[in-house]
């Protein structure tokens, strides 16, 4: 046991982050970086390392996480210090686990109806105040106070409620849109679809604004100090599809795109 | 035996849905005490949950690596990188700082999990632009409102749309920051507020079929 | 003839396009264009005004749950508002219930603290992880020590100076939450509206659209979007960060878009009537 924890202490000495370690991290970074949108060209053995490095890496993370912060202080710990009240929700717990033995699959019922009719215990209550009543509420209070408002804000709040009512009604009547329902359900639709439309909007924001911050990675990581590691990798990159693309001509066609 | 399998889980559902319901309208004592507890409890028990999806990962990766099945050979780099978190988690008890000093476990972090993360979902921006040029096709008049509403809100959210929109609708003396906020604060919350309400009430009916035991599906077959 | 070679632009190979667009965001990144963010969105602006009102020496907690895949977002976004919450010298206290944040967190503290002589303990305090974000809110209620007995060090709770006089929510001036995730719902759902807590928000650009009915109704005192929203509050704290280099990188890239979808739909009509 000793031999062990000096042998473990030894090991965990070998990796004390010197200047050294931070260069061989930007290497690394960029590698996997680059391995993984090397897929946008075709799909890859280094992108597959990357994928399954990912889920593995994920897992990982999540696991230590919920060891060091759940598993040790939350039920470990406590155990040890003869507090037994813990043991219920890690029979819970534990029952869950049971899923993967088919013959006492079973046990893991009272687990999955604890966690069951406790989120649904609380999703009533704050559904009911925070989605639907403060919600109607806020269509209508502004109707209130239409004297102290301005001509626009007073448009803007019957716009806000009309458009609302639309909405409801192309949800809750859409098996049969007849007549005066199915013209206010339809106007229902361009109220969603000004939505959708500014959804989408951002999400081109929000997907470029992750873009840029890989690449704003790479160009870091492209200078004298971190040994061109950016450009070394990314000519690495490309060399191995030209090598690739010659060595497999002649053979079936191969220049199938990304999926 | 039925009793145990099926009665008595429903019972569980039962009662701890309905107090945990409760607890939220009764302003007592043992109302707090009881939702604390429970509160506790469902901590504990959803890293249990966890577990589950850990398991099921590993169990598929150890087949197709036992199987020796196509590709097998990257099942192994999922257990590297479980590895690569977890041993130099164990250095440090958990720690990406100690004494201001990095840690491997922070030095993991920084330079694994986050590059590998971050750039798997940063490829999805090169799969919305090629859609925006193949499919987005405005052929009809919901598909033109939908594409007026992202186009001035692609335009104003950079400087650059903004002296384009100035220079070319300025007359209007409304700016495009002003369009955008009414466009968010009027027609989208119309929009939004109507798919609130109406999931809300699906939300509280699933609930409540849940609590009394109507919806077990998620319980499996007997 | 011409409606075939038009018909041809729609196969182009997608690649030419990914190529375009990783030119015209690197390009930037490189060579700044120098347009960066002028304007302050109504949200971000009294997400501002409601911190800088509160009374120094308050306690603010921030909920912090976003991980490396909304990074480019909300990091910036995070360390506008820590960095707005030490310079006004409030008390910050720091929850999370992403695992995938911890790492990010301890970045931030790494940095910003320093900045403004703050001291770990003292001035802000970071709780370790927990997993279940409706428990965690809910104990809050009543007592958080329930929960939180001891900092991510491992050091008791009660007795660290930052803590001082904070047992629940009713101690707290307000709650930030800033996440690519549904849990700033939760916050306003089980916190805000349940025990009368101001909560301010910090989102991806994805979800900012979704808020506007709890903005409305001031369910919310505030927001940021995206990594506009980032840029904004950088500019209202004037300490030009991440967001703000940013958005000067996205001008390019926006524009590209709209010229790709206007291009693609005047073929469409060119066809049509051909």
């Amino acid at each position: 046991m000793e031999l062990f924890a000096n042998l473990w202490a030894w090991f965990s000495g070998l990796f004390v982050i010197t200047p050294a370690w931070m260069t061989l991290g930007a290497w690394v970074a960029v590698g996997l970086t680059i391995f993984i949108f090397s897929f946008l060209y075709k799909d890859n053995p280094f992108f597959k390392i990357a994928e399954h490095l990912y889920l593995g890496a994920g897992m990982g993370w999540w696991f230590q996480v919920y060891l060091y912060s759940i598993f040790i202080p939350k039920v470990w710990d406590p155990l040890m210090a003869h507090q037994w009240g813990v043991i219920i929700p890690a029979v819970l717990g534990i029952s869950l686990v049971t899923q993967f033995i088919p013959r006492i699959s079973w046990m893991s019922r009272y687990g999955f109806t604890f966690m069951m009719g406790y989120g649904a215990g609380l999703a009533v209550p704050a559904g009911l105040s925070t989605d639907f009543i403060a919600q109607i509420g806020g269509t209508i209070e502004p109707l209130s106070r239409m004297a102290s408002m301005t001509p626009f804000a007073i448009f803007n709040s019957l716009l806000v409620a009309f458009g609302v009512i639309c909405v409801l009604f192309y949800f809750f009547f859409s098996v049969e849109h007849k007549g005066a329902v199915k013209k206010v359900s339809s106007i229902g639709i361009y109220f969603l679809m000004i939505y959708f439309g500014a959804a989408f909007g951002n999400t081109v924001m929000a997907r470029f604004s992750l873009l840029y911050g890989r690449f704003d990675e790479l160009y870091t990581y492209s200078g004298s100090n971190y040994f061109y590691a950016t450009q070394v990798i990314l000519i690495s990159m490309v060399l191995y599809f030209v090598v690739h693309a010659l060595a497999n001509k002649g053979k079936k066609g191969t220049s199938e795109e990304a999926a | 035996m039925k009793f145990i399998k099926k009665q008595i889980p429903l019972m569980i559902v039962m009662v701890v849905g309905l107090l945990t319901l409760a607890s939220y309208y009764v302003p007592n004592k043992h109302s707090v005490d009881y939702i604390e507890l429970l509160s506790k409890w469902e901590n504990i028990v959803m890293a249990f949950a966890f577990l589950l999806g850990l398991i099921s990962l590993f169990y598929s990766h150890y087949n197709k690596i036992s199987r020796k099945t196509d590709g097998w050979g990257y099942s192994l780099f999922v257990y590297i990188g479980f590895l690569g978190m977890v041993v130099p988690a164990m250095m440090n008890g958990g720690r990406q700082m100690v004494d201001g000093r990095l840690t491997m476990l922070g030095w993991s972090f920084n330079y694994i999990y986050n590059a590998l993360s971050a750039t798997m979902f940063a490829v999805l921006a090169f799969y919305i632009v090629s859609t925006a040029y193949r499919s987005f096709r405005i052929k009809s008049k919901q598909a033109f409102v939908l594409f007026l509403a992202a186009f001035v809100l692609i335009l104003g959210k950079v400087p650059l749309g903004q002296i384009i929109w100035d220079f070319l609708l300025g007359w209007t003396h409304a700016t495009v920051s002003e369009v955008i906020e009414w466009i968010m604060s009027v027609p989208a919350v119309a929009g939004k507020r109507g798919i609130m309400i109406g999931i809300s009430i699906g939300a509280i009916v699933t609930s409540l079929k849940i609590i009394f035991g109507i919806e077990r599906q998620y319980m499996g077959k007997d | 003839m011409l409606k075939e070679k038009l018909e041809k632009f729609f196969k182009i190979d997608r690649r030419w396009i990914f190529l375009l667009l990783a030119i015209v965001l690197f390009a930037p990144i490189m060579k700044p264009i120098g347009l960066p963010n002028k304007t302050i969105s109504r949200d971000a602006q009294n997400a501002y005004t409601f911190m800088d009102n509160i009374p120094a020496g308050s306690f603010v907690l921030f909920s912090l749950d976003y991980d490396p895949s909304t990074r480019p977002e909300l990091h910036p976004q995070a360390m506008a508002m820590v960095r707005h919450a030490f310079k006004r010298d409030l008390r910050v206290g720091v929850v999370t219930f992403i695992a995938g944040s911890t790492g990010l967190i301890s970045q931030i503290f790494a940095k910003v603290p320093g900045e403004y002589n703050k001291v770990n303990g003292t001035d802000y305090v970071i709780f370790p992880y927990q997993a279940n974000y409706a428990a965690v809110m809910t104990q809050m209620g009543s007592d958080l020590y329930g929960i939180y007995d001891k900092d991510q060090d491992g050091r008791d709770a009660r007795t660290l100076p930052v803590m001082k006089g904070v047992k629940n929510y009713k101690d707290m001036a307000l709650v930030v939450d800033i996440t690519g995730t549904s849990i700033l719902d939760q916050w306003v759902a089980f916190v805000g509206d349940k025990f009368n807590v101001p909560v301010v928000g910090g989102v991806t650009a994805i979800s900012q659209p979704g808020y506007g009915p709890y903005l409305q109704t001031k369910q919310l005192k505030g927001l940021l979007g995206g990594m506009k929203g980032a840029a904004e509050y950088e500019s209202l704290i004037k300490e030009p960060g991440k967001g703000t280099s940013g958005i000067d990188s996205l001008n390019l890239a926006h524009l590209l878009v709209l010229i790709l979808i206007m291009t693609s739909n005047i073929i469409l009509l060119i066809i049509r009537y051909l």
